[in-house]
């Protein structure tokens, strides 16, 4: 879909909001100048807007202003009393050696969830195109995890891996694979990062699929015919074409390992062994949650924020630059 | 989502209740009373029996239990519910929310309650432990409802090939025992590593062994306790399970699978496991099992263990006559009648010394012997400053923090007394926000 944007779009100033162009890239048609020939003056666009806003009023703004407020406080769990205390909440995050290791899980988790998402899912999608027989069942299989619930997902995963009964460690095991990620921080990461991967395959795979579709097969038999290989052919000339698509997968990924991989996490290790999976979502999630110790959990979601939004931000000013939206 | 899901379900369910109680309430000018509880599964239906044989038992109120979940969802909904000034009028907490609660000025003390009532309850008839863990300044706060007990559980029949006709009753012992039982290729795992560790191998040992686990006698007597079990014999207790998981000795099930379950079918030797994992032994098991005491150290003298489990809290905000009805089934509940039924179905101790008579004169423990373990066990001697309970605040957070620093032991990423340093150090900073909360309130 990306893919079909308009030669309008490159010439869009950098500074234009990443949630604007996009919008746009969404392919709504027509300019800027258009749609106001047509809405002037009209309250219709903002009532319709209406009900989204409210939701995101509701369940965005105001949660994450309180999340604002309560960062700088500290207060007992029933609200009796509450002490404003500036920015020692953060002061006490950065000072700990258990947040930092967090972050670092954090990054090496999203990184490596990513870089297997993607890969995976364009092999498959890739693939697609060359399955010939039984082409719909392939799609089906390939999308069947989106429909399971994270949590069922994770306690499949852990049941699978677990150390003592399940039947794919007793595989890695006849390998001579020393498994068990109750025991080995490694073993465990791997773990949750696999998972996690699977399960947001597809979510990919519909993406890249539907890209590669739009890749003309004009292009695609001409180099076959001048002698490429499959592989040159989806690095040379498909790769280049559903760009917009992968950095916009990339983008969703790092916001899926951010935020939505906490099901998983919590049915496969709880964040344990030692930390060793402990993201910094799973933490905002014990510290708050389990252990009722609000500011520092609003904190904490104040820097997650900050973190996705910085490396969102990051994203679009370098990565999309090599973008091409053009093709 | 799934948590939504449930609560949603939970929700509905009360309103089904509600709905099917309310032609009745009308009728008889019934007064309802919300119990909030952790209660799931079996134990929720045994609950859910206490409730209907209490509103059978009398015409003035209805008592209407939800299940909220488990412990932390139940805390949590219930701290929600007073913000929104909707709580309900009991709740059943667990014993790590105790100084959270007792600090919270949002509960009503039972004592106080149930005295201002004229409640009959002998007060001083509460098993030491139970009463002494659950107490501020000489008076329960909060009323016992579910009480438990480390034990050691084991299986007979690999104790008997070994030539050992029971556990040892000390941990240098007990360990020689379990690693000739290896040896001997009886059994490949010698203890099955119990989720809960932290309580029943740690804490518990610090108890039994009368170490100190905090300064100001675990925190009984002020905010400003530091912990101090980096100090203590723990040191040596967390350096010998890190060899048995090292050897094999020791093994830990891991997320998918239940630490119960490598003992019950007859995988591991031994379990150190709560008493009230005796409903599901005595259906799950697949071995000749037995349960005796907890170890101890060689030349110490065994003292009493300290309780896990959970109590009910009667809190504030709720209108003056509901408080009748809530003393009313307080009082019910701590009835030894009750809590001979409740024992017995359940595995958990009864929480006072005349229920405890009542099952024995009965020749309750003569057929069930390992049921009087806990008992005694909780029983043994006077309590110490070291072994009366613990009185940390936000006791949850330094708990998993302590967990947190084991896992790392497990995993060998630390050394044991490294990681009982960090563990200490993050549990001080957690009692430090704490008495910075609280200033001034205990």
């Amino acid at each position: 879909m990306q893919a079909s944007t308009s030669l309008a779009e490159k010439s869009l100033p950098a500074a234009v909001p990443a949630t604007s162009r996009r919008r746009r890239a969404a392919g709504a048609g027509g300019t800027a100048g258009l749609k106001r020939a047509h809405y002037r003056n009209s309250r219709l666009p903002l009532l319709l807007l209406l009900p989204q806003l409210l939701i995101l009023l509701l369940f965005f703004f105001i949660p994450a202003v309180r999340a604002l407020v309560q960062a700088f406080v500290i207060t007992d769990p029933f609200g009796n009393s509450v002490q404003f205390v500036w920015f020692d909440n953060f002061r006490a995050l950065l000072a700990s050696p258990e947040y930092r290791d967090s972050i670092w899980v954090t990054v090496w988790f999203t990184l490596t969830q990513n870089v297997l998402t993607i890969g995976v899912a364009g092999l498959l999608a890739f693939a697609t195109d060359r399955v010939i027989r039984g082409r719909g069942l392939y799609r089906s299989v390939v999308l069947l995890p989106y429909a399971i619930a994270p949590v069922i997902a994770g306690i499949l995963w852990a049941f699978l891996f677990n150390a003592h009964v399940g039947p794919l460690a007793y595989v890695l095991k006849a390998l001579g694979i020393a498994w068990d990620p109750s025991l080995s921080g490694f073993d465990a990461f791997m773990l949750v990062t696999v998972a996690a991967a699977w399960k947001h395959i597809c979510y990919d795979y519909i993406f890249l699929v539907a890209a590669l579709l739009a890749v003309p097969p004009s292009l695609l038999e001409a180099a076959a015919v001048d002698g490429a290989g499959p592989g040159l052919r989806f690095y040379k000339i498909a790769l280049p074409m559903i760009g917009p698509t992968v950095f916009f997968l990339v983008v969703m990924n790092f916001v899926y390992g951010f935020f939505e991989t906490f099901a998983i996490v919590d049915a496969v290790t709880r964040g344990g062994p030692g930390g060793a999976t402990m993201i910094l979502v799973y933490k905002v999630y014990q510290d708050g949650f389990v252990h009722i110790d609000l500011g520092s959990s609003a904190a904490q979601s104040v820097l997650l924020m900050i973190f996705a939004v910085a490396l969102t931000l990051l994203q679009f000013r370098y990565v999309e630059r090599n973008v091409n939206y053009d093709v | 989502m799934e948590r939504t899901r449930r609560t949603l379900f939970g929700g509905l369910l009360a309103l089904g209740l509600m709905t099917g109680l309310a032609a009745p309430s009308v009728a008889q000018q019934r007064t309802e009373i919300q119990f909030w509880h952790a209660m799931g599964g079996v134990l929720g239906e045994r609950v859910d029996e206490i409730v209907s044989r209490y509103n059978a038992s009398q015409a003035k109120y209805t008592v209407v239990a939800t299940n909220k979940g488990n412990y932390d969802e139940v805390i949590n909904g219930t701290i929600a519910a007073y913000r929104a000034k909707k709580a309900p009028h009991l709740v059943q907490i667990y014993e790590r929310g105790f100084m959270t609660m007792l600090l919270s000025d949002a509960i009503v003390p039972v004592q106080d309650l149930l005295t201002e009532k004229k409640k009959q309850i002998d007060w001083a008839d509460f098993i030491k432990p139970v009463a002494s863990y659950y107490q501020y300044k000489g008076k329960l706060m909060t009323m016992p409802f579910n009480s438990s007990a480390p034990i050691l559980w084991y299986n007979k029949e690999h104790f008997e090939k070994a030539g050992y006709s029971a556990p040892a009753e000390t941990w240098q012992e007990l360990e020689k025992q379990l690693y000739a039982i290896k040896s001997k290729g009886i059994a490949d795992c010698g203890s099955s590593l119990a989720g809960d560790f932290f309580w029943s191998l740690i804490e518990n040992y610090s108890t039994v062994n009368d170490q100190p686990f905090g300064t100001r006698a675990n925190g009984y007597d002020g905010l400003d306790t530091v912990f101090v079990y980096n100090k203590t014999k723990v040191v040596q207790q967390v350096t010998r399970l890190k060899k048995w998981i090292d050897d094999g000795i020791m093994q830990i099930a891991g997320q998918g699978l239940s630490p119960e379950q490598l003992y019950t079918s007859g995988k591991c030797s031994t379990f150190f496991a709560s008493t009230a994992a005796h409903g599901s032994v005595e259906r799950n098991a697949k071995i000749k099992w037995s349960a005796t005491y907890l170890p101890w150290e060689e030349g110490t003298t065994p003292r009493n263990s300290s309780i896990g489990g959970a109590t009910i809290w009667a809190l504030k905000g709720q209108k003056a006559e509901d408080y009748d009805g809530v003393a009313d089934f307080l009082a019910f509940v701590a009835s030894p009648d009750l809590q001979v039924w409740w024992s017995k179905v359940t595995g958990y101790v009864p929480i006072t010394n005349k229920a405890y008579q009542v099952a024995k004169a009965e020749g309750y423990y003569k057929e069930n012997p390992t049921r009087e373990i806990a008992i005694l066990q909780l029983n043994r001697g006077t309590p110490t400053a070291n072994s009366q309970g613990f009185h940390f605040g936000n006791y949850t957070q330094s708990t998993f923090a302590l967990r947190q620093e084991m896992e790392a032991v497990w995993a060998g990423k630390k050394k044991p007394q490294e990681a009982l340093d960090d563990a200490v150090r993050r549990g001080n900073e957690i009692l430090r926000q704490f008495e910075k909360i609280y200033a001034g309130k205990y």
